[in-house]
């Protein structure tokens, strides 16, 4: 059971790296529009001709 | 005579469909099969620079979305103003590789295939680096080579293809809230983390609790969960502390207030038993509850900021914000609106807003007046006669002698008038913010009694009083309750943007539901404001010649007869000495016979006389609504028309509906009284509830009084022009209709996109049932904290019932509130859209 003293800090250090991570893509505005994106990635370059789809 | 008048045949049937935005062409306008039609010049040239610049995937774009784009509006502007050096610096930035960066507003920006299109064109367009696009707000940021390309050039690039730019200038207010919307999505974030994780670790405490877990792991996880909960006590319920010390300060009671001393007592009892080594620790329901009322705030701010970002827009589109000066020497510059002073000339070209108020020095052209007035009919102008700021130029180019500007004008008086309105609005007062600022108190005040009388009953036990007393506060704090509306509005709201109704002011549903007076204006909003033919009479050779010579002239009236009449595959007619009256008709000379057209008091004037039976139809006409135009040939009265601003299809129905919900319409129009008995009756309304004529003070004015005769009654005005403003601005609900004028806009706490009158019935349903879904939450909070203070006071409520029921309650709310169908789309019919035969060739070609 003691090995709970070492996992648990260990646990929250990564959950507070993930969290950094949160931290940093909310500052940098990229929570700002979640509607482009979505469809933005939806379109290629090139529109897929009908024939090779 | 009457032989010769053959019965009223239908004047258009749409087959084809434009190939740029796919509307329907009438038949007569289509172009010869092997060339794709258009609905407008506009369109045509988008469709033409598309091609030429390879960009023509766009179409396939536009058919995967549903085929269905809109009219490429060109304005054809030189857009100088944008290369003006000051702008550097503030609206301009220039970036260290040399390039610089604008955001731009951009009209027409609606789906995905939009999206495409802009932010492909740095392919067509050298020296521009890259577009992206934000869809919710319609803005656009832009970076460009400044050395290879000015501003001017990408805007009129933008224009060229039917995305009318406008620059965005930063304003501080909405910097102000996308910064606090960012940190509150920080703070939200890392309560949410920590809470997960105290949860995590109390998990393994509540495992423990009945299994003689070791006294040193309890103390660690406990230790753990106090240091994992203090990013949360100290960053993320920040907000909290600040408005609750705000609100003691002003003497305001807040919601914050009771919530804070709730959190800080039930934070401190528990850090007291981690020190102590004994007691139950609330960290994990502290945690939980701060997240989620972070959550509910943060979604409250975006779909707010959403609905005002789309509007802001408008600000930009509405006005002419330049104006082309002339100087001594002739030539015209493009300067800014605000730099013009009286006694300066302006030209004013076909197609421009009229930047100022002014007398006319040259030229004779025909003007519309609709923003100000709300009139559909153009109104011929001459030397000497006065414009308005906001009337559109319909006919020839007309230079203008200044006389007021900016706030001066006809135009800024009436949206000084807007601005007052929308200050005289009643507040509203939160409900449910008010019932749980009740509620929490006397949950204060239970709490204070039940410590003070556990006190007296176990002779001074202090831990056991505030064990009790921590244990209520904790499982009452009212969190379902002060998430049971914003989540259900935010959800709502989230919900109407995607149909295209973007409500800016939440605080309206409520009173939708109350609604009992509806104000409509006519053109634009029951009428589909643009004026077509609807009967013919008479000779079809006349006719034909008639569309014919109408091809001469840009009048709207013109434009109608000509898509009309004129058939698809006409010969090439012969025109000579076609000379146009402004506001009478047009005559000329077609293939050698003298073809007049235009209102009896013209032809009567050219000799035309018109027999008894032709104006008895005439008059048959204008009760039925229409306006009748006659044509004349070689000066013999042959063929006549009907014109007319049809009905949308579904304003029948729109309007029974309301009636079978005890409300009583009204029609507010600024046209010919006439016209609007003539709605009236089609629609089923009341004449004495119609009423034309009225100016934009009129309209404000009858909406003042309709308050004032009745306070209790509820009344939703319709409009789309600036005229409907001030009434919008006054009125209990507002709406605007899609493609209302920018003031409208503004003025509206509800903004349709939707082309229209279906959206209003969408809101109207959709409201009541968000009323619905916040009342069943209510209940439901309010319910689940009598019952748990009940049990809290009981003494039967320990740390883990708290931290089950606390976020149970919550995510019931929640998932009442998402499931609960408000806003949705009612099932349309819809037409399938019909490809021209060069349309479908071309995309062949391009498969093989």
């Amino acid at each position: 059971m003691e090995v709970v003293f070492i996992l648990l800090p260990l646990a929250l250090l990564i959950a507070g790296i993930m969290l950094a991570l949160f931290v940093w893509a909310a500052k940098t505005g990229q929570f700002d529009d979640l509607d482009t994106p979505p469809v933005r990635m939806l379109l290629d370059d090139d529109a897929p001709q009908d024939g090779r789809r | 005579m009457s032989a010769a008048l053959p019965s009223a045949r239908a004047a258009h049937a749409p087959l084809v469909h434009c190939a740029h935005c796919g509307l329907d062409v009438p038949l007569r306008q289509a172009s010869p099969e092997t060339e794709p039609s258009f609905c407008c010049a506009g369109c045509r040239q988008a469709y033409a620079l598309l091609r030429a610049w390879g960009l023509d995937d766009y179409y396939v774009h536009l058919e995967r979305q549903d085929g269905r784009g809109v009219p490429a509006r060109v304005t054809g502007r030189r857009f100088s103003e944008l290369d003006a050096a000051d702008l550097v610096g503030h609206e301009v930035t220039l970036l260290p590789n040399g390039r610089a960066r604008a955001a731009l507003y951009i009209e027409g920006v609606h789906c995905a295939a939009c999206i495409w299109l802009l932010e492909t064109l740095p392919r067509a367009l050298p020296g521009l680096a890259s577009v992206r696009v934000t869809l919710p707000s319609g803005t656009a940021e832009v970076e460009w080579d400044p050395a290879a390309l000015a501003l001017s050039a990408v805007a009129r690039a933008f224009d060229g293809i039917g995305y009318p730019p406008h620059l965005a200038r930063p304003e501080a207010l909405a910097i102000a809230r996308r910064h606090e919307e960012r940190s509150l999505l920080q703070k939200t974030g890392v309560a949410a983390a920590c809470a997960m994780n105290v949860m995590f670790i109390h998990l393994a405490l509540y495992a423990g609790d009945g299994q003689d877990m070791s006294p040193r792991f309890t103390e660690f996880f406990r230790v753990a969960s106090l240091l994992v909960s203090l990013p949360v006590m100290f960053y993320s319920a920040r907000p909290f502390w600040i408005s609750a010390w705000a609100g003691l300060r002003q003497q305001v009671p807040r919601i914050d207030i009771p919530l804070s001393l709730a959190l800080i007592l039930a934070f401190a009892y528990s850090v007291g038993a981690t020190i102590m080594g004994h007691g139950p620790v609330y960290f994990d329901s502290l945690c939980g509850l701060v997240a989620l009322l972070l959550a509910a705030r943060y979604l409250q701010l975006q779909a707010q900021r959403l609905a005002l970002e789309r509007t802001a827009v408008m600000r930009h589109v509405a006005f002419a914000e330049f104006a082309r000066r002339l100087d001594e020497d002739g030539t015209s510059h493009e300067v800014p609106v605000a730099g013009l002073v009286p006694g300066e000339r302006v030209e004013v070209c076909s197609g421009d807003l009229v930047p100022i108020d002014g007398i006319i020095e040259s030229g004779q052209s025909s003007v519309e007046l609709a923003v100000l007035t709300g009139e559909s009919a153009a109104i011929g102008v001459a030397p000497g006669d006065r414009v308005y700021a906001g009337s559109s130029n319909l006919g020839a180019r007309l230079v203008v002698v200044t006389e007021s500007v900016g706030p001066a004008t006809r135009l800024g008086g009436l949206l000084r008038l807007i601005d007052e309105a929308m200050q005289q609005r009643p507040p509203f007062v939160a409900r449910a913010d008010a019932w749980s600022r009740v509620f929490v108190w006397v949950v204060l005040g239970c709490a204070t009694v039940l410590g003070l009388v556990t006190l007296a009953l176990t002779n001074g036990n202090v831990g056991l009083a505030l064990t009790r007393v921590v244990a209520l506060l904790v499982v009452s704090c009212p969190c379902a309750l002060a998430l049971a509306t914003p989540v259900a509005l935010t959800v709502a709201l989230g919900r109407a943007a995607r149909l295209g109704i973007f409500i800016k002011n939440p605080n309206i549903i409520e009173l939708c539901g109350d609604v009992d007076t509806l104000l409509l204006d006519k053109t634009g909003t029951l009428t589909e404001g643009t004026v077509r033919v609807h009967s013919t009479y008479g000779d079809a050779a006349a006719l034909g010649l008639a569309g014919a010579l109408e091809g001469e002239s840009s009048h709207p009236v013109a434009l109608a007869l000509r898509r009309a009449l004129l058939p698809p595959l006409h010969a090439v007619h012969v025109m000579r000495a076609v000379s146009e009256r402004a506001g009478l008709g047009i005559t000329g000379v077609v293939d050698g016979r003298t073809v007049a057209v235009g209102n009896a008091r013209w032809l009567a004037s050219l000799g035309t006389v018109i027999s008894i039976e032709w104006q008895a139809r005439a008059d048959a006409l204008a009760v039925a609504g229409e306006s009748p135009v006659f044509i004349a040939i070689e000066g013999e009265l042959r063929a006549m028309c009907g014109l007319k601003d049809p009905l949308r299809p579904e304003a029948a129905a729109l309007l029974s509906t309301l009636r079978g919900a005890n409300v009583r319409p009204y029609i507010l129009s600024g046209d010919h009284r006439d016209v609007v008995a003539s709605v009236a009756r089609e629609l089923g309304i009341a004449s004495a509830d119609a009423h034309g004529e009225m100016t934009p003070e009129d309209k404000r004015n009858f909406v003042e009084s309709l308050r004032g005769a009745c306070p209790q009654s509820r009344v939703l005005m319709v409009g789309d022009g600036v005229n409907d403003a001030a009434a919008l601005a006054l009125a209990d609900v507002g709406v605007s209709m899609h493609g209302g004028a920018g003031a409208a806009v503004l003025a509206a706490d509800v903004v349709l996109t939707q082309p229209g009158l279906a959206p209003l019935v969408t809101l109207w349903v959709g409201s009541a049932r968000v009323m619905g879904v916040m009342r069943r939450n209510l209940a439901f909070s309010l319910l689940y904290n009598l019952g748990a203070s009940g049990l809290a006071i009981a003494g039967l409520v320990g740390p883990l019932l708290a931290a089950v029921l606390m976020p149970a309650s919550s995510l019931l709310v929640i998932l009442s509130s998402v499931q609960g169908r408000t806003y949705f789309k009612r099932p349309q019919r819809r037409v399938a859209p019909q490809q021209h035969a060069a349309e479908i060739l071309w995309r062949h070609e391009r498969k093989s």
